[in-house]
């Protein structure tokens, strides 16, 4: 019931206040543009509004579409990159979590349950990088502050595993963020817990007793669990099980074993709740969301332009090629993050020459991202750079991926030489000791031991880090590659 | 080695018009196949193409003129630069994160980030990784060049990403990004070696401060090597292709002597790639041999004995020349002023560094060091065959065994204990020696002037290893002043 | 390369800037128990005055040495900065590169320094102000070195920005703000230095004076002490983040390089080395450097102070067989020098001349009983008929001393001359019979009668065949050698030279029958270079002789045969080994074994023999305490040179009183002995693993028949915890010198780190 009310209030009450800006506003052209202003660095409260107008937008232009005028096409190109970069780059939210509804749903209730009823929780959103938990919880954050009772009283203090590497750093962040600086001066405490109680305390409103609920978001979980004993994390769940004070603590990692590494003492406190986002969207839906992806939204200025350029989009996602690309997008990944790598690349060829994107486009893009590196990096080796890298693949072959030493792989290629009897390739060791070098440095070699400046660099023992096939590949593709080095190649026996 | 070398300088001498149409023809060939690299696939759509190849960028947001001066500035590389451009998008958009761009060395990748930065006056700043022997001066110099070095004082001493992080936040939203702001790193396979969080923190940087910015790494190493293992945020990846042959010729013609004419130095290039070019491709390595062995190619030109056009005797007279320069100057065994010096005054005789390989050392260190190398490429049980009076009828027929027919020269130095050292010294050496404490400075003194390593830890009383750090050569001319024939106490030799 | 220690009385010539009250002190501790203490005082102001000398000469000698290639050195800086600003199409071409000087010393590291010093100060003087100069162990990472150069270049604190800098930063004032440590800085600093002095500021005239072109630009140089002993990681990056900044600032490296430039290519990958442009500098090598040292030091009468054979051969083979180091030889010979004085009483006549007079004056009756008791002046004395009075007239004698050691003067001022004619006579024969360099002569000479060695002989019989124009030649060089001479023997040999010169001048003016003979006669010189061995060379020369006495002699060779005779004379007169001169000893310091035992220690031997045969060391602390009334720890002092390891072997003998039981016949263990002269013994009757168990049992029925306590009773040579703590203490102590090690393979047995035993 509780759930009615609120999305009643999701519907209702923006649009009311809204409207009492509605007389406010000048012209609607520098509204779209206060719409499309970023509204990434505003803070929460205001940017909830801009949402909100954006979308109220969308109604009466949708009404006033008629009588709005043609852009240049180079101001509408200009606003699809505007919009779609922001989109692609800057992981702006979607209006609506596709594909997550239950696990929005789900994090919703435990959230409102710790801001309005001041109950203590703590979960765990697990998924693979890229699969929106950011996103998911960011959306949670948004649908929640639109509540006002939330909105003034819950308290949020953002983690990240990668800034706050220790805890001293981490409660430092955690005072700041929660404006108790002045408040704790230069007080010096026995232990990190009665800190962090003292902090929590100093929350207390003056007039109730209870404190006001804290939320606390954990990003890269896992990289928390490798601080000394665990204390944050063990003070956390402790508050969070004790009910000193109302917290939510919520955690988002990618690591499925990430409870392995908690100690004992930290697990047992955690309320073993896990939000997993195993995507298990088939590929139709991937098909839909790359379409929503590159769709433009229908608060867009020109709407005659929107309407073509959604209709190329959808052409787009129908044509055969592309599918079968998209396919094997799907079979490796179906994250947003490398979708939105695989859409940046086709955007970045629209322009006002080809105001749309042509399935050319999208093979060129998948192309890019799915390109070896490493035969590309083959690709500019020197002949006798290569020679080296066939000798190396030879000695593999034979002593079975025993590492090796310069002196060895110069044998084996004066073997070849000596077969070749062309005195074409024939250097001398220094010149053959300078491309070991090189390979070396592009580390598609790499010292077999961790002791490299003992020995001598021509004994220094070392590892092809490539394969059969690069190699092979990558001899296809050489430029006027002669056609003796060719065979030694082939030919299995060194 | 040496009959090889003159055949070969005389063979060319026939084959030598035809080696220059064929790369020249190879050149041709180069600029008309449109892609280089199958991987790079030049965008479809007719216009923006021409633009391209004709190495116009033209781009919305930009000034056309200085666009056009960048593109002058940027032969050889349009393609890239082009679709680099695109990425970045106009000035005011959002652009990828984070940008990993890898190609081999000199193939032209800070130069056209930098040419962008500089010439498009975007906001960036550009670090180079090996100067960073601390994180706090990186993040010093990013601050100071974005907001100031007020800005940049608010660190504290060692600082930590989380300190760096938050200025960072507070003053981007005291001035927002007008324009995406770029931190360009070089060299970014260093960032591995630095702390493990601030690599995947800078490819999520956009996200942490919540501003417009996007990092560019640029490195030689491919991506695969630097993924941490728990993943990170993926950078989208650009690859710069080395330079063609043809590529190379059009380069190196442009920065031509001044007093003579530009296809006269075409031809030299011409001639000094069919030289080096099997061997080095690196673009600054040719610029370097070019700038020294003009002079010489122009002689006969200067002293009129040859007219400009008579490629054939150029080829004659130059050719050896260059044999001579790709081992010395090449591998930088003389300097460059040597090798023009030596130009001046026709003195052939010019020792390399590695020429002078001659030591003085006092007599008993001489032994020492024999006894050192026999130590190390002896098998230890042979040393009863090599240092016994009467070491019976054992011959090396019966104490060599099968399995070790690859040489110790080939596998490089063994480690030995001292107690060895000391026993095949004393066996060595003539005279009888007092163990005097002056014996084991010079074991240690030779252990300093890297002759020996000190393979195991550094104590007296844990019988320390050491290795041999000579080369055969050496160690033979060494034996050779104190008359002892070491080629007989070699059991690979016998 | 060897640690060479020293005495007490090294430490008088401490450079120390208050020689005079230092010098006092000093004396006092000269003197205190040394011979003959009632001269010291003049001793040892003769010894000082002669060391200094000696240190002076040898700098002087030092800076003459280095001067050409640090001259040269000079020229290359002063040339890169100057082609910095060339704008020529080829040198724009290589503006990339960091100029570098590639400067090879040898490997006698120790003299390494003195040549460092008086390089950088000629740079600051002549070139550039900005000079760095680093070591490899200060700069263990690569923000250490950064730090250094930093520091050196602007004189100012660096911030290098972590922990263990941390204190550091506080402690240190704020009135030098702490710079960021990176090139950066460095270029900010420079520009803005160089903006200041290029509007002359009046601190460095002499620089701006000398090199005005540049001035504006000073390069600002960087020197690797050490190359070798760098960690290439991080010279490398070094060399990267300078390259970057190579056209804002203009850089420049010298590498010191102890063994060959190939190791540049060792240290640094291609990659790295391409960023520099080399040019390589030799030094001279040492063992020329040693030749000069002991040509102005040693072989000059100017020095009263002489070396007898043996010290000089020890000092040499030190040289030529351990390190190659030049300093240390001086070291060697200012302990001679410092020895001589201490223990030689008489050595107050060493000095020179007319000093050497007053000295003779102020002999007291007990010098002059050592005069009487000196072996070479007895000998003097058999030759002398009467000697009665001299052994009772102390003014005679003082007369006599007076002669003997003017004549002693007079000796070594003709040595010289003729040492050095005889060198170069015979330096050029082939197979050098008396040796290529003159100290091998020199040590011939003075060990006994030149002239009756083989050797020499055969010398003379290769001069004999000499041709006339190497002959002339020879005679001319020897001629130059005598010229300054100012003594009157050599006056009439140099005359006598030069008739003989003129003669053979006149010769090829007149008869020209000369030239058919010569051919034939200078041909089996020539091809006697070839031949090797030398049973050859004396057929040949047998066979020779027989030719020449078949037919008749040229005029040539009569005058030939005249000079070799001349020559051979002068040798006979002059070239006398010293022992044959009476008084010789007041000059020559003879006793090798203590140079050798303080200079080339060896203290493995010494602590065994400590170990093996307490009762030797006893012995010997016993008489020095008696005659030098000193305390045992000033034996110990004594001993201390030899090894801290030997100091704890004495120390222990010490511990127990000096009874003579303890010798024993060899090899059984004397159960009166040290607790760790036992436990030594009985550990060499063990194997590779010792089992501690037995070795206390051992050990304890060892001590129990010490106590005399009677063998049958059952208590005999049970463990109580006296001998339990005696014993461990002794197992650690042998631990402690590196006779045995705990092992992790038996917990019970340690191993021996010796081998051999009884």
């Amino acid at each position: 019931m509780g759930v009615l009310t609120c999305a009643a209030a999701i519907t209702y009450k923006p649009l009311q206040r809204v409207f009492f800006r509605q007389p406010i506003r000048g012209d609607l052209q520098s509204k779209a543009e206060v719409v499309i202003s970023d509204s990434a660095e505003l803070p929460r409260k205001s940017r909830h509004f801009h949402h909100n107008t954006f979308r109220f937008f969308h109604t009466i232009m949708s009404k006033r579409k008629a009588k709005d005028a043609h852009l240049p096409i180079g101001e509408c190109i200009n606003q699809v990159h505007q919009i779609l970069r922001k989109r692609f780059c800057h992981q702006q939210l979607p209006d609506k979590p596709e594909g997550l509804e239950a696990q929005h749903k789900h994090l919703v209730e435990l959230l409102k349950r710790t801001a309005v009823h001041g109950e203590s929780n703590s979960v765990l959103i697990v998924g693979p990088r890229g699969a929106g938990k950011t996103m998911l919880l960011r959306s949670v954050l948004r649908d929640l502050s639109e509540e006002t009772e939330v909105q003034k009283n819950l308290l949020q203090v953002h983690l990240n595993g990668l800034l706050q590497t220790d805890d001293r750093i981490a409660l430092k962040e955690i005072t700041r963020q929660l404006h108790l600086e002045n408040v704790v001066g230069d007080r010096v405490f026995g232990s990190f817990a009665e800190n962090l109680g003292f902090l929590l305390d100093a929350l207390k409103k003056g007039d109730r007793s209870s404190s006001r609920p804290v939320l606390f978001v954990l990003d890269e979980f896992d990289l928390f669990a490798h601080h000394k004993n665990q204390t944050l994390l063990y003070n956390l769940f402790d508050v969070s099980q004790s009910a000193q004070a109302p917290l939510a603590v919520v955690g988002l990692t990618c690591r499925l074993d990430v409870l392995e590494l908690l100690e004992k003492r930290v697990k047992s406190r955690f309320s073993h709740r896990q939000i997993h986002l195993l995507s298990t969207l088939t590929f139709s839906h991937y098909l839909d969301r790359v379409r929503a992806q590159l769709s433009l939204p229908d608060g867009f200025p020109d709407g005659k332009f929107v309407e073509e350029w959604n209709a190329a989009v959808t052409t787009l996602c129908e044509d055969k090629s592309v599918v079968e690309v998209l396919q094997r997008h799907y079979n490796s990944s179906k994250d947003f993050r490398s979708l939105h790598m695989l859409l940046m690349l086709c955007l970045s060829r629209v322009s006002v020459a080809k105001p749309a994107i042509t399935p050319a486009d999208l093979l060129d893009a998948s192309r890019l991202c799915v390109a070896d590196a490493k035969a590309n990096m083959l690709h500019g080796l020197s002949i006798l750079e290569l020679c080296l890298i066939i000798a190396m693949k030879h000695l593999n072959d034979v002593y079975e991926g025993e590492p090796f030493n310069l002196q060895m792989v110069h044998n084996e290629f004066k073997k070849f030489l000596q077969r070749k009897s062309s005195s074409l390739y024939n250097f001398e060791q220094p010149v053959i000791m300078k491309a070991f070098e090189h390979l070396q440095q592009l580390e598609l070699i790499r010292p077999a031991d961790s002791s490299s400046a003992k020995t001598q660099r021509e004994y220094q023992l070392m590892r092809l880090m490539l394969d059969h096939g690069q190699i092979m590949e990558a001899l296809q593709k050489y430029p006027q590659c002669p056609t003796d080095i060719k065979q030694w190649a082939m030919s299995a026996f060194a | 080695m040496h009959q090889s070398a003159e055949n070969e300088t005389c063979a060319p001498a026939k084959s030598y018009p035809r080696k220059v149409v064929f790369s020249i023809c190879a050149h041709i060939q180069q600029r008309e196949m449109s892609p280089p690299e199958p991987v790079f696939v030049t965008p479809a759509g007719g216009g923006s193409e021409q633009s391209w190849m004709a190495g116009l960028l033209e781009h919305p947001g930009y000034d056309e003129e200085r666009l056009r001066r960048v593109s002058e500035q940027l032969s050889c590389r349009e393609v890239q630069a082009g679709l680099l451009l695109s990425l970045m998008g106009q000035p005011q958009q959002y652009c990828y994160p984070s940008l990993f761009i890898y190609g081999h060395r000199a193939s032209g990748k800070s130069h056209v980030v930098n040419v962008f930065m500089k010439d498009l006056e975007l906001p960036h700043v550009t670090v180079s990784c090996v100067e960073c022997v601390s994180v706090a001066l990186l993040f010093e110099k990013v601050l100071r060049s974005f907001f100031g070095c007020d800005a940049a004082s608010l660190l504290p001493r060692s600082p930590s990403l989380s300190d760096f992080v938050r200025i960072y936040r507070q003053q981007s939203s005291q001035s927002p990004a007008k324009q995406t702001r770029y931190i360009v790193m070089e060299k970014a396979e260093l960032l591995r070696d630095a702390d493990v969080n601030l690599l995947p923190a800078l490819l999520r940087l956009q996200e942490l401060v919540k501003d417009n910015v996007s990092v560019i790494l640029l490195s030689e190493i491919v991506w695969d090597k630097f993924r941490p293992n728990t993943g990170c945020f993926e950078p989208l990846l650009l690859h710069f292709p080395d330079y063609s042959k043809g590529e190379l010729q059009q380069i190196l013609s442009t920065d031509r002597h001044p007093s003579y004419s530009a296809e006269f130095y075409s031809s030299y290039i011409n001639i000094l790639l069919g030289v080096f070019y099997p061997v080095c491709r690196d673009l600054r390595e040719l610029r370097h041999l070019a700038a020294l062995n003009f002079s010489k190619f122009c002689e006969p030109v200067a002293a009129g004995k040859v007219k400009e056009m008579d490629t054939h005797k150029l080829w004659k007279n130059i050719e050896p020349h260059l044999k001579k320069a790709m081992q010395t100057v090449y591998l930088r065994e003389v300097s460059s002023l040597q090798w023009e010096q030596m130009e001046e005054h026709e003195s052939g005789a010019l020792r390399g560094l590695s020429a002078h390989t001659h030591v003085e050392l006092p007599y008993y260190s001489k032994f020492l060091l024999i006894a050192a190398y026999l130590a190390s490429y002896n098998p230890a049980r042979t040393d009863k065959r090599f240092f016994l009076k009467h070491h019976g009828k054992i011959r090396k027929t019966n104490f060599l065994k099968k399995n070790e027919k690859t040489s110790n020269h080939l596998l490089g130095p063994k480690p030995f204990p001292l107690d060895r050292l000391l026993a095949v010294f004393y066996s060595v050496v003539d005279s009888r020696v007092a163990p005097t404490a002056s014996i084991f400075s010079q074991i240690s003194s030779l252990v300093t002037l890297q002759l020996l390593t000190l393979v195991s830890h550094d104590d007296q009383l844990d019988t320390p290893k050491y290795k041999c750090a000579v080369s055969l050569d050496f160690i033979s001319a060494i034996s050779r002043t104190v008359n002892f024939d070491i080629v007989k106490y070699l059991y690979d030799f016998l | 390369m060897a640690t060479s220690s020293f005495s007490r009385g090294c430490f008088v010539f401490k450079p120390s800037a208050k020689k005079k009250k230092m010098a006092v002190g000093l004396e006092r501790y000269f003197t205190h128990g040394c011979e003959g203490s009632e001269s010291s005082e003049v001793r040892f102001k003769i010894c000082l005055d002669l060391w200094n000398k000696v240190k002076m000469e040898t700098e002087a000698l030092q800076d003459e040495l280095n001067r050409n290639i640090l001259d040269s050195l000079l020229e290359f800086t002063r040339k890169c900065s100057s082609t910095r600003d060339h704008s020529d199409w080829a040198s724009q071409m290589r503006a990339s590169e960091i100029p570098t000087a590639a400067l090879v010393l040898g490997v006698n590291v120790p003299d390494h320094d003195m040549t460092f010093q008086s390089l950088s100060d000629l740079l600051r003087h002549s070139v550039t102000p900005h000079v760095a100069s680093l070591q490899a162990k200060e700069c263990a990472a690569l923000k250490h070195l950064m730090k250094r150069v930093l520091e050196r270049l602007m004189s100012t604190v660096v911030a290098v920005g972590d922990e263990e800098e941390e204190e550091l930063q506080q402690t240190d004032t704020e009135l030098q703000k702490s710079v960021h440590c990176s090139l950066t800085a460095l270029c900010d600093w420079y520009i803005s230095k160089t903006k200041k002095s290029s509007c002359s500021t009046p601190g460095k005239k002499r620089s701006s004076s000398v090199v005005d072109g540049q001035h504006q630009q000073p390069p600002v140089v960087i020197i690797f002490k050490d190359l070798e002993a760098f960690n290439p990681r991080v010279l490398q990056d070094f060399i990267l983040i300078c390259s970057r900044y190579i056209q804002r600032l203009p850089l420049m490296f010298i590498f010191g390089i102890a063994t060959s430039p190939s190791t540049i290519q060792h240290m640094l990958p291609n990659s790295v080395s391409s960023l520099l442009c080399i040019e390589l500098f030799q030094s001279l090598s040492c063992t020329q450097h040693l030749t000069t040292v002991i040509d102005k030091l040693i072989l000059t009468s100017s020095f009263p102070f002489k070396l007898s054979g043996k010290v000089m051969q020890v000092l040499v083979s030190i040289f030529l067989y351990h390190d190659f180091s030049v300093r240390n030889f001086i070291k060697g010979l200012q302990l001679a020098l410092l020895e001589h004085f201490h223990s030689q009483p008489l050595s107050s006549l060493c000095c020179r001349k007319n000093e050497a007079r007053l000295n003779v004056q102020q002999l007291g009756p007990a010098d002059l009983e050592r005069i009487r008791q000196l072996p070479s002046f007895k000998r003097y004395l058999k030759e002398q008929e009467e000697q009665d009075n001299l052994m009772t007239d102390d003014a005679h004698l003082k007369d006599l001393c007076q002669k003997l050691i003017k004549d002693l003067h007079k000796y070594h001022k003709n040595y010289y001359p003729i040492l050095r004619c005889l060198h170069c006579l015979t330096s050029s024969l082939p197979r050098y019979p008396l040796g290529k360099q003159i100290r091998e002569l020199h040590l011939i000479c003075l060990e006994k009668n030149v002239w009756e060695s083989e050797d020499y002989q055969s010398a003379m019989k290769l001069l004999k065949m000499l041709a006339k124009d190497e002959l002339i030649s020879l005679l001319q060089t020897c001629a130059e050698v005598l010229q300054p001479v100012r003594s009157k023997k050599m006056k009439n040999a140099l005359v006598q030279l030069e008739e003989l010169l003129a003669k053979l001048k006149l010769l090829d003016a007149a008869a020209e029958v000369g030239p058919s003979v010569e051919e034939n006669l200078t041909s089996p010189v020539r091809n006697l270079q070839k031949k090797t061995d030398l049973f050859q060379l004396q057929k040949m020369l047998l066979e020779m002789n027989e030719s020449r006495r078949s037919k008749r002699m040229s005029p040539f060779e009569i005058l030939r045969n005249e000079a070799v005779e001349f020559v051979d004379s002068l040798v006979k007169n002059h070239l006398s080994p010293p022992e044959s001169k009476p008084l010789y000893e007041v000059c020559y310091y003879t006793s090798s074994a203590t140079v050798r035992r303080h200079l080339n220690a060896t203290p493995r031997t010494s602590i065994q023999a400590a170990l093996s045969s307490p009762y030797s060391y006893i012995q010997e602390l016993k008489e020095r305490g008696n005659d030098r009334r000193m305390g045992s720890d000033s034996v110990l002092v004594v001993l201390v040179d030899q090894n801290q390891a030997v100091y704890c072997g004495v120390k222990f003998t010490l511990r127990l009183s000096a009874n003579n039981s303890l010798k024993t016949e060899d090899g059984t263990v004397s159960n009166a002995a040290p607790d760790i002269c036992i436990a030594y013994k009985l550990h060499l009757e063990c194997g590779r693993l010792i089992n501690l168990y037995d070795w206390l049992e051992a050990y304890s029925t060892v001590v129990s028949a010490a106590e005399g306590s009677n063998p049958d009773s059952d208590g005999f040579g049970k463990v109580d915890e006296v001998k339990h703590a005696r014993f461990i203490r002794a197992v650690s102590e042998l631990e402690f010198l590196g006779f045995i090690k705990a092992t992790r393979k038996k917990t019970d047995h340690v191993a021996r780190l010796t081998w051999g035993g009884c």
